[in-house]
């Protein structure tokens, strides 16, 4: 039962269920996923125009904010989805051909696609419509977006369990959680903060994520403090935990 | 065949430890259909789900030869916001047997009308239940495991399952669980009966049916 291709019928189909009620029952469906931070992009992209100058890096204030978000939305997109994967799919466990890790490998898959194309849309059409020619680092986007994801997945897997387990742990989580967009760099280059306070903004390694992500869209940008190295270590790090205790868990995530 | 090998589980719910079985061993022929009798909270259906194979014993194994279906209930193991059909198409997927053919099946059998197109959620356990049956019947499998799911519906729709569990119980088994003995009579050919983790197998269903009335009587 336990064989590959189960496990890849079961994704597939689990693919199709989650497209169809996730975009589903919406008029518009699919549109939404890509509206909406399109939409967050154009809103900040106002009113920060309207109080600052310039942003803190290059002449676009659209393309400042939207690296940053999209970067962010990497992770953060992909946590808050994932987080009920199993929990979602609880009545769909009790076919024993579909596993737990099924229901979170096609949510990644899914996500992925999802803040991708959005990426793409967005991000594609600042550059595309600027004054200014920009010149794209693939290497240190992918980099950067990839980390994002195995970070985000990683921290979706411990919820996964943690969340069914301890209750109240989903709603500590959930307090910490939320600042973290205020205090990633989506608004601001960590650079610019003075040195005590900047090594402890550079903990969060989504600072890291989203100052990957900005050097693949400003040449000239140094990303002081940027440590790859570290993001790897952290990403993978929370990947294993993440694997660990959701292999730990299975009966918990069977709901025996 | 399905062979228990010194299987044992326990039920742990808040710090409740209980077995359900304990280092039972027991082989299951195929070709004939057992009814699982056992009182109220024994454990029969977590059994099924153990024969199932979705969730897993604590220590010793269970050997499977043929295809197994998923436990049978009445409460069906539907997501409920996704539409009747929606979860057919599913289960055609995963199972990996013709999608359109199965829904045509399924549409045909459970008799749902627009129902079908309507979220899970909606529906009255009549309605699953003839969605649940409907569905496992649309997939061949060598063991069905049943439970409790025939004491649902009208007369109508009983005899419907009755005529295709007849033609289905010509190449298949079926391993049941029902509080109603006459039912298992109708269906089964042998008993094993589950009393405090013990399992006991009886080659005549009479026997299993006399030996759990007697269980029943003690207390």
């Amino acid at each position: 039962m336990s064989n590959l291709s189960t496990h890849i019928r079961v994704v597939g189909a689990l693919l199709v269920r989650e497209m169809a009620t996730r975009f589903g029952s919406k008029p518009g469906g699919y549109v939404w996923a890509l509206l909406d931070p399109a939409a967050h992009i154009l809103m900040m992209t106002v009113i920060f125009q309207a109080i600052a100058r310039a942003p803190a890096l290059g002449t676009s204030f659209a393309l400042f904010f939207a690296t940053g978000y999209i970067a962010f939305q990497f992770y953060q997109a992909m946590s808050s989805y994932l987080n009920s994967a199993v929990r979602a799919n609880k009545a769909l466990l009790s076919y024993p051909n579909v596993a737990p890790i099924d229901t979170v490998v096609a949510r990644f898959v899914l996500q992925v696609g999802t803040t991708s194309l959005v990426a793409f849309i967005v991000l594609g059409t600042i550059v595309a419509t600027m004054r200014v020619e920009t010149s794209l680092h693939w290497p240190a986007i992918l980099e950067a977006v990839a980390m994002a994801c195995v970070f985000g997945l990683g921290v979706a897997m411990v919820n996964c369990v943690l969340f069914l387990k301890y209750p109240l742990y989903e709603q500590v989580f959930n307090i910490v959680n939320r600042p973290l967009f205020l205090i990633s760099g989506v608004f601001f280059l960590p650079d610019s903060i003075p040195a005590p306070y900047r090594d402890l903004v550079l903990i969060n390694p989504l600072v890291h994520v989203i100052m990957g992500f900005r050097k693949g869209f400003y040449p000239e940008y140094r990303a002081i403090g940027l440590d790859m190295t570290y993001l790897y270590g952290i990403a993978f790090l929370t990947l294993f935990a993440g694997m660990l205790v959701f292999t730990l868990s299975r009966k918990t995530l069977r709901n025996e | 065949m399905i062979r228990f090998e010194q299987a044992t589980k326990y039920a742990r719910t808040k710090g409740i430890k209980k077995p359900i079985i304990e280092d039972a061993s027991l082989t299951l022929n195929r070709g004939k259909s057992v009814g699982l009798l056992g009182r109220n909270g024994a454990g029969k259906s977590t059994l099924l789900r153990l024969i199932a194979g979705a969730i897993k014993l604590d220590s010793g194994r269970i050997i499977r030869r043929g295809k197994i279906s998923w436990p049978l209930g009445f409460a069906g193991s539907f997501q409920s916001s996704m539409t009747g059909e929606q979860n057919v198409r599913f289960v055609a997927r995963i199972y990996g047997v013709d999608t359109e053919e199965l829904i045509a099946y399924v549409e045909d059998f459970a008799e749902l009308g627009p129902f079908y197109k309507a979220p899970v959620g909606t529906y009255s356990s009549g309605m699953k239940a003839r969605l649940a049956f409907g569905l496992s019947m649309g997939v061949n499998f060598d063991y069905y495991l049943v439970d409790e799911i025939t004491a649902v519906g009208d007369s109508n729709f009983k005899k419907k399952c009755q005529a295709v569990f007849e033609t289905k119980l010509q190449d298949s088994d079926v391993v049941m669980v029902s509080h109603s003995t006459g039912t298992i009579r109708d269906y089964c050919d042998c008993g094993v009966v589950l009393e405090k983790g013990k399992l006991t197998y009886y080659e005549d269903v009479e026997d299993a049916i006399r030996a759990h009335d007697k269980n029943m009587k003690e207390n």
